[in-house]
């Protein structure tokens, strides 16, 4: 009898310690319930990755999303015909985690249940195609913020869109670049050139563009080495080995910013040296020049936005963002995301009601005039993507930064061939 | 590619086997003492590369010393936790799915304090020595690699010593050999175990310390190293330091060689082929099944026989 | 009447869940129960080999994604959908021979080992294979429109089938022979039960049934790519599921799809910036005070208020 006391007092103990656990943190969860807020607001769904291997620049477009609703709510909200006022945006914010799955799951949930009127979101290819699907199956409007591989928009969608250029006109603006680098005679005609991507969509859409652009203006480029990478390699000293006995003249990479960082170290350790080198993408982030210090200069990057670009909307936009969030902005990452808040806004006045089809309809007409993206208008193709020019930034010393190309849009000269040693 | 080139290869290879080895050791004695497969073990990677980062930062201290630091203080951190969470496990002789999971829960946590500490920054730690290399006629080896390299081996000396001139050691090594014997010439098992884990945490945080001065880290850090780590002492037969050593050694040839020779392919006839550098995390992989496979117990065991017959 | 009681409950559960389309549910119910459906039949999978017979895999994800890309490929020529499941099913069956047949050889902590080996290897060599998509992943088109009920009762029937499947085995001579071998293979073998043609008949079982779940995913999700449903992170949710329900038992795992299903979306829904600590300290909190699982601690609550009859018999058991 004595035992069977003791055996039920351990049990009570144990099983309450975890039942005050499990009760806590179901409390927590049904606590507050996102239905129950007033619906003079207008709510927007945003699904970005804040955790996992993709959280910094999920976390810039996030700050982006954050500050234009901030600035669209400070002036009173957006005015909504048929409710006949101004009314507020609301984010609901949704962390992925850099799962794909989450990512398709948490769009989901957004549409269907959580009442948004649109979504924005989806950094990274493979999460942004997830998100994608979700669109017309809830025909709610979905804008990409951080997805700017093709293959997303060449399916008939109609609620799906995207605020950035694709990717594919990086590696075509790149090609340019060197182009006109050759004819103004900085360059040799004809040089070899490395590339090696990363296994993604991206990294094929890069490779594509720069091999279209090579192939149309022959002469330019003898491209000798054309590999892929898995994603987060620790060592590549193998491929750089590659890249070395390949003798080219030009290397060219795409890779996510840890994989920019730890394979450009091992570059510079290994003392290579090429004429022009390029990350696709990446290039003048903050954490690569404390990570390489001097030994980013006068790497080319093809990026969607820099805070050199000379308008003046974009440069209110570069200090607004430094008030917002307390840090400079950080290569490209924000700008998309700021105006694919601002683009869904003018929409939904626009389409003068909460209706998503409405909402929509008004997306596909959309033009946002003051955009702070190169070429000063935002507008979505037929497919839904955006294309807007590339620009090409430069790293300078002194952690310097400036646009090279396209001309009209320079602020300083493109150093070419690269002087490092 | 000639002989110098295979040569400058080779040498970068052995010289980041060294780190590889760091950092499996952890692994290794915590596994070969308490039988505790540590998920976690990437968590303490991620916490001791910003620890030496923080001390860096914060107090100039190089991050080499930084690394050596983090010894004492991983070692604390570890009998910390095993006190806290892993001295609750029942005892077993073979991994526990409790030990597996509990680990891998408690990793999560880590990640999350991580976060929440540091947030997403990709950071790394820059120092004179991390750009410049030795120049050796046409072999360039990196200083950084070359130091690391260096205080890698210089504690796993140490460790080797530990491990078999200290009383402590002893312990250990019997507790590996036989549990129950080891109980009744007087092993204080939960001291051992408590001072292994630290002992395994502590070489955690220094490996972490090390690697974060080769990568760029942040709080989700650590998983390719994890399973790397797996790998290694999978290779090394799961319980011997010299058998981490080996199996770090031949982890990072493979690795680096493994795109770098040409393979005999049969396909309408005889060829060599380069295997796809995308291919190449799977060399490590396919090598732990092929290893487990032909030698279910490991590289170590090879030697081992041989020295039982002699 | 407790007996009587536990035959009927699952019945009504599945009347319940058949019927609910009916009423009118959100489509957000509906979505949540798909889910929690999809990783509870990977769950009881799991559990077939890792908790009744004691072998620990990492490698579902193996099969969970062979069967996503096997039912994608099998719609992509033109084949109904329910066929894919079933060639999902089976491709799944044919991948845990190939893997089983040299890997349960190993025992203990190799075995585990091993089939880390196995994902990792397998998930590469997916991304680099071009007539999967490679990296790309693969995008599944349906000419019908969507419909959210359809995908449930395909999801429904599968955790059904699951359950069954379970208890079918539970209550076998097959599975107490693999009981036999959880507890000691050597003295199952002693006994007559040849431990290596067991554990591969349970693993094709397993990996049969998760093959259909990821079929089952892959369809609705409409997208997926190979650093998605073959990553290791996936393995491990579908192992964690049956451990927090509590692994061996047929409604453990159940309940553990249904915990990974609801409330794990629900802490990182609300608590964004600390969902991994949340649900880390839940792992934990589970495994150190209850190694049962979820229904260990519901069996010990119901035990702290047993009937008449229950408590004269724990009177009668000094001890």
């Amino acid at each position: 009898m004595r035992g069977t006391l003791i055996f039920i007092g351990q049990n009570i103990r144990r099983a309450s310690i975890l039942a005050l656990a499990l009760g806590g943190i179901v409390t927590l969860c049904t606590g507050s319930s996102r239905a129950a807020v007033a619906d003079d607001t207008i709510k927007i769904g945003v699904v970005l990755p804040t955790t996992g291997s993709e959280s910094k620049p999920g976390q810039y477009q996030k700050e982006g999303i954050e500050l234009a609703i901030k600035q669209i709510n400070d002036a009173g909200g957006i005015m909504v015909k048929s409710k006949g006022k101004k009314l507020k945006v609301e984010e609901v914010f949704y962390d992925d985690g850099t799962d794909s799955k989450k990512s398709a799951s948490l769009t989901e949930r957004a549409m269907s249940s959580d009442g948004v009127v649109a979504v924005l979101g989806g950094y990274s290819t493979a999460l942004g195609t997830a998100e994608s699907v979700m669109a017309d199956r809830y025909k709610t409007p979905w804008i990409t913020t951080g997805a700017g591989a093709t293959a997303i928009f060449g399916k008939g969608y109609q609620y799906a869109f995207g605020s950035l250029s694709p990717v594919a006109l990086i590696g075509t603006t790149s090609a340019e670049f060197l182009g006109s680098l050759m004819d103004q005679g900085k360059l040799k005609k004809g040089l070899k050139v490395a590339m090696v991507v990363e296994n993604t969509d991206h990294g094929t859409d890069y490779v594509q563009g720069f091999t279209d652009w090579s192939n149309k203006h022959p002469g330019y480029f003898q491209i000798v080495l054309n590999e892929k990478f898995e994603l987060g390699a620790t060592d590549f000293s193998g491929i750089l080995q590659k890249v070395k006995n390949s003798h080219a003249d030009i290397f060219l990479s795409d890779a996510h910013l840890p994989d920019y960082i730890t394979m450009h170290r091992q570059y510079l350790q290994n003392g290579l040296h090429h004429q022009m080198v390029s990350y696709g993408a990446r290039g003048p982030e903050a954490n690569a020049r404390q990570a390489l210090g001097a030994g980013t200069d006068y790497i080319f990057a093809g990026i969607w936005w820099s805070n050199m670009l000379p308008y003046p909307q974009a440069k209110k936009f570069a200090t607004d963002y430094k008030a917002f969030t307390g840090h400079d902005v950080d290569s490209w990452y924000a700008a998309p995301a700021y105006d694919g808040m601002r683009i869904l806004a003018q929409a939904i006045a626009a389409a003068g009601s909460l209706d998503k089809t409405a909402i929509r309809d008004a997306l596909k007409k959309a033009q946002l005039k003051d955009s702070v993206l190169p070429g000063q208008v935002l507008k979505f193709a037929a497919n839904g993507q955006s294309e807007y020019p590339f620009v090409i930034t430069q790293n300078k010393p002194g952690n310097k930064v400036d646009i090279v190309f396209p001309k009209d849009a320079a602020t300083g000269e493109p150093v070419a061939p690269n002087p490092n040693k | 590619m000639d002989a110098v080139e295979y040569l400058d290869l080779l040498l970068k290879s052995l010289l980041l086997a060294g780190v590889y080895a760091a950092m499996a050791v952890g692994m290794t004695v915590i596994y070969g003492v308490m039988k505790i497969v540590n998920l976690a073990h990437a968590g303490f990677l991620m916490l001791g590369a910003y620890f030496a980062l923080e001390m860096f930062q914060r107090f100039h201290v190089d991050p080499i010393l930084g690394s050596v630091l983090a010894l004492p203080v991983f070692f604390l951190f570890g009998m910390a936790v095993h006190w806290l969470l892993i001295r609750w496990l029942p005892k077993s002789d073979t991994p526990t799915l409790a030990s597996l999971l509990l680990m891998f829960g408690f990793w999560l946590v880590l990640q999350n304090i991580a976060y929440l500490i540091w947030g997403n920054e990709d950071q790394s730690i820059l120092t004179p020595l991390t750009l410049s290399s030795v120049q050796i006629g046409q072999i360039s080896i990196p200083k950084v690699n070359l130091v690391v390299f260096a205080a890698a081996v210089f504690c796993m000396a140490v460790l080797q010593i530990v491990f078999h001139r200290s009383w402590f050691g002893r312990s250990m090594r019997a507790l590996i050999q036989n549990p129950y014997a080891a109980q009744i010439v007087g092993v204080d098992d939960q001291k051992t175990a408590r001072l292994t884990f630290g002992l395994g945490a502590a070489f955690a945080g220094f490996a972490g310390g090390l690697l974060g001065m080769l990568f760029s880290f942040s709080p989700d850090f650590g998983r390719p190293f994890l399973l790397r780590s797996f790998v290694i002492i999978v290779l090394g037969g799961l319980e011997s330091v010299s058998g981490v050593a080996l199996g770090a050694i031949l982890l990072a040839i493979l690795e680096t060689f493994g795109i770098n020779i040409p393979l005999p392919v049969y396909w309408h006839g005889w060829s060599f082929h380069y295997l796809p550098p995308s291919y190449q995390q799977v060399i490590p992989f396919a090598l732990l099944v092929v290893v487990l496979l032909i030698l279910p117990k490991g590289l170590s065991s090879l030697f081992n026989r041989k020295w039982k017959a002699a | 009447m407790v007996g009587w009681l536990k035959t009927i409950l699952p019945w009504l559960l599945l009347a319940v869940l058949l019927l609910l389309p009916k009423t009118n549910p959100s489509d957000n119910l509906i979505r949540l129960l798909f889910i929690t459906a999809v990783w509870t039949t990977t769950s009881l999978g799991w559990n077939l080999l890792g908790g009744m017979a004691g072998q620990v895999s990492f490698g579902f994800a193996v099969f969970f994604g062979l069967g996503a890309y096997t039912t994608a490929l099998l719609m992509h020529a033109g084949h109904s959908p329910y066929f894919g499941f079933i060639g999902g099913a089976a491709i799944a069956m044919l991948a845990s021979f190939l893997i089983g047949l040299p890997t349960f050889r190993l025992r203990g902590p190799y075995f585990v080992i091993a089939t880390i080996g196995v994902t990792e290897a397998v998930r590469v060599i997916m991304n680099n294979l071009d007539v999967t998509g490679g990296s790309s992943g693969y995008r599944i088109t349906e000419d019908q429109p969507f419909s959210q009920n359809e995908h449930y009762y395909s999801a429904i029937v599968a955790v059904a089938l699951a359950v069954l499947v379970s208890t079918v085995i539970a209550n076998s001579k097959f599975g107490l022979a693999l009981r036999a071998i959880k507890q000691d293979e050597d003295a199952a073998a002693d006994l007559g039960v040849n431990p290596y043609t067991s554990k591969l008949w349970v693993h094709a079982i397993a990996a049969g049934l998760t093959g259909i779940a990821g079929g089952i995913y892959a369809r609705r999700a409409a997208f997926f790519y190979p650093g998605d449903v073959f990553a290791f992170q996936t393995g491990i949710s579908i192992l964690l599921m049956p451990v927090i329900g509590g692994i061996g038992t047929v409604w453990g795992p159940v309940l553990g799809g249904v915990i990974y299903g609801m409330v794990e979306e629900e802490i990182s829904v609300k608590f964004p910036n600390l969902h991994l600590l949340i649900y880390g300290s839940l792992l934990i909190a589970i495994i150190l005070l209850e190694p049962d699982g979820l229904l260990g601690l519901l069996r010990r609550v119901f035990r702290l208020f047993p009937s008449q009859q229950a408590k004269t018999k724990l009177a009668g058991n000094p001890g």
